[in-house]
């Protein structure tokens, strides 16, 4: 992609970005806690980000994820905590900051009123390029997102797929060295999605991008590294092999077992549970019929399949099933999001 | 500078492009162009009151202008909030005051069009007598003060809600009120009305605009009247950072 027309008037207004140099901390986050009246949406979220990253915020509907975004794009403050931004506070100069960035809202909130080629020319004008700086690099940037055919459309007239697209050519369109991405690939059909996917692979060549996201695929196939918000609050962060690293070294058990005659559910979970290496046990599923058995989830520090197996024998249950359940991201996102 | 500009000249567009610019304009038009005829001599017919003046315009235009402004402004930033836009707006390198001044600046274009349509009337009293032209100037200087005013009090309304309608009526209640009612209420309390309280009373300061007076401190006024609404807006959007 060729840049240079914007290259200068760019460097003018990106100045702080200037600093930014590949792998240095862009993103400085610490300690952000988030008030709504009666509603704490996060609660001490700290972590940072590194240029030349792509990063993933994953979390449930509701963690707090836009809310984080919201604050690091300057919208709204945080009830207290600090973000710096390319070592400066982001209170402390907001408009300078915000100039370093490029930022797709959810739902990509546009003037459905205006024709695209308007629409960016305005989105550029406001960052304070001349016409035909503008003009150069709506060129460029319609290249880059694939909107040359819709370039003098109106906006309201555009599929959802598209509406993204502009969307992410305002955000592009200053070169910012920092994309924050909510969502990007909401309310998209599956082939939206791998366009916009391999989209953003492409600019976090040249770009730091943090993205949201709640769907696992995405930040699996996309991000350097994720960063899991839960509740209003950091519940793992690192490399999807480091995060999966993290929990290799608990073994998850699916024991299905049919109990010999007169043992409760919960005699069986507790003779499970004085099992030497078993950490916990979960009930996962119970059927009556053809006879009543019980499948449980066991988290164990080891394999203990062939203990297991020997156990059953002694006791006198029958063994239904017996097999290790994949620790894979979804498994990660599923432990640490599903706990009470 | 630029910004301010940019977001004037995106208004004006949008303002243009939705009906709601033509129905208020053609409002205030007919409406003020019938009071103009019918109050002129107070007879139906205006080539019997053999006087060659505007004035009755200047009577009667506050009215329509304090009835159509709010609902130009009522979507400058109730229509943001509700789309959504106003977070990318507001995450543009540009503060929120440049955001209000650009807004508002954008509404005093719509009120500058609709106020140059109206010159066709003083045009027509100059082919058919000599009328007071200080006077003319006065009252259209004290109409785009008092209808700037106006813009930012609906300016400010827009930017407590989602909801145009919400907006539209606080801002008419607003306007109509500082156009009048602070005059029917103060005199029931007050006979004759002190003069500090009369600062609440946009009606006896546009009066000597009406009269062809152009006072600076009537001037300085409606200025800071249009300056404390585009604070109250200011903080008004920036309350987002703590609610």
């Amino acid at each position: 992609m060729n840049q240079a027309p914007f290259a200068v008037a760019a460097a003018e207004h990106d100045a702080p970005a200037s600093a930014v140099r590949s792998g240095e901390t862009v993103f400085e986050i610490r300690d952000l806690v988030k008030q709504y009246d009666t509603k704490t949406a996060l609660s001490g979220v700290s972590f940072d980000v590194h240029a030349g990253e792509i990063l993933g915020l994953l979390g449930p509907n509701g963690a707090g994820k836009s809310t984080t975004m919201k604050i690091l794009t300057g919208f709204m403050s945080a009830t207290s905590g600090s973000v710096r931004v390319a070592g400066t506070d982001l209170q402390s100069d907001p408009v300078r900051i915000r100039a370093m960035l490029g930022y797709l809202p959810e739902s990509t909130p546009l003037y459905a009123d205006m024709v695209v080629y308007d629409y960016l020319m305005y989105a550029g004008q406001m960052r304070g390029f001349s016409k035909q700086q503008c003009h150069k690099r709506i060129v460029e940037v319609a290249a880059t997102v694939g909107l040359r055919d819709v370039i003098g459309m109106q906006i309201a007239q555009l599929s959802k797929g598209y509406k993204q697209r502009v969307g992410l050519a305002q955000a592009l369109l200053h070169n910012p060295k920092i994309l924050i991405l909510d969502e990007p690939t909401s309310g998209l059909d599956p082939n939206q999605i791998v366009e916009i996917r391999n989209l953003i692979r492409e600019l976090g060549k040249n770009h730091t991008v943090i993205l949201s996201s709640h769907n696992l695929a995405e930040v699996r196939q996309v991000c350097d590294r994720i960063v899991i918000i839960h509740r209003g609050t950091v519940v793992a962060d690192g490399t999807v092999d480091e995060l999966e690293g993290q929990v290799a070294a608990t073994h998850r058990l699916i024991v299905g077992i049919e109990a010999k005659s007169g043992v409760a559910e919960t005699a069986l979970a507790a003779s499970l549970g004085q099992l030497d290496g078993v950490r916990k046990v979960t009930l996962s599923h119970s059927s009556q019929t053809p006879t009543q058995h019980w499948t449980f989830d066991l988290e164990c520090s080891r394999d203990l399949r062939v203990a297991l197996f020997q156990w059953a024998q002694s006791e006198g249950h029958t063994l239904l099933e017996l097999r290790r359940k994949a620790q894979d991201l979804e498994g990660i996102f599923q432990s640490l999001t599903l706990q009470a | 500078m630029n910004s301010i500009w940019t977001i004037a000249k995106r208004e004006m567009a949008a303002t243009f492009d939705s009906p709601i610019a033509y129905i208020a304009g053609s409002v205030f038009l007919l409406v003020a162009g019938l009071m103009f005829f019918f109050g002129i001599a107070g007879s139906d017919d205006y080539f019997k009151g053999h006087e060659a003046t505007v004035r009755p315009l200047f009577d009667f235009a506050p009215w329509v202008l304090a009835v159509i402004l709010p609902a130009v402004t009522m979507r400058l930033l109730a229509e943001e909030k509700k789309s959504g836009t106003l977070e990318l707006l507001v995450t543009l390198p540009v503060t929120d005051l440049q955001i209000v001044l650009g807004k508002l600046l954008g509404a005093t274009g719509f009120l500058a069009v609709t106020l140059a349509l109206t010159l066709v009337l003083p045009i027509m009293v100059m082919n058919v007598g000599h009328p007071d032209l200080g006077a003319v100037a006065g009252g259209y200087v004290g109409l785009l003060l008092l209808g700037v005013a106006f813009l930012s009090l609906g300016l400010l309304t827009s930017t407590w809600t989602h909801n145009q309608i919400v907006a539209f009526i606080i801002g008419l209640l607003l306007c109509i009120f500082f156009w009048t009612a602070t005059d029917a209420i103060l005199h029931l309390v007050f006979e004759p009305i002190p003069p500090v309280l009369q600062l609440f009373n946009f009606q006896v300061q546009f009066n000597d605009f009406a009269r062809g007076v152009i006072d600076l401190r009537n001037v300085v006024y409606f200025l800071s009247v249009t300056a404390v609404a585009v604070v109250a807006s200011t903080y008004s959007l920036q309350s987002r950072h703590w609610n």
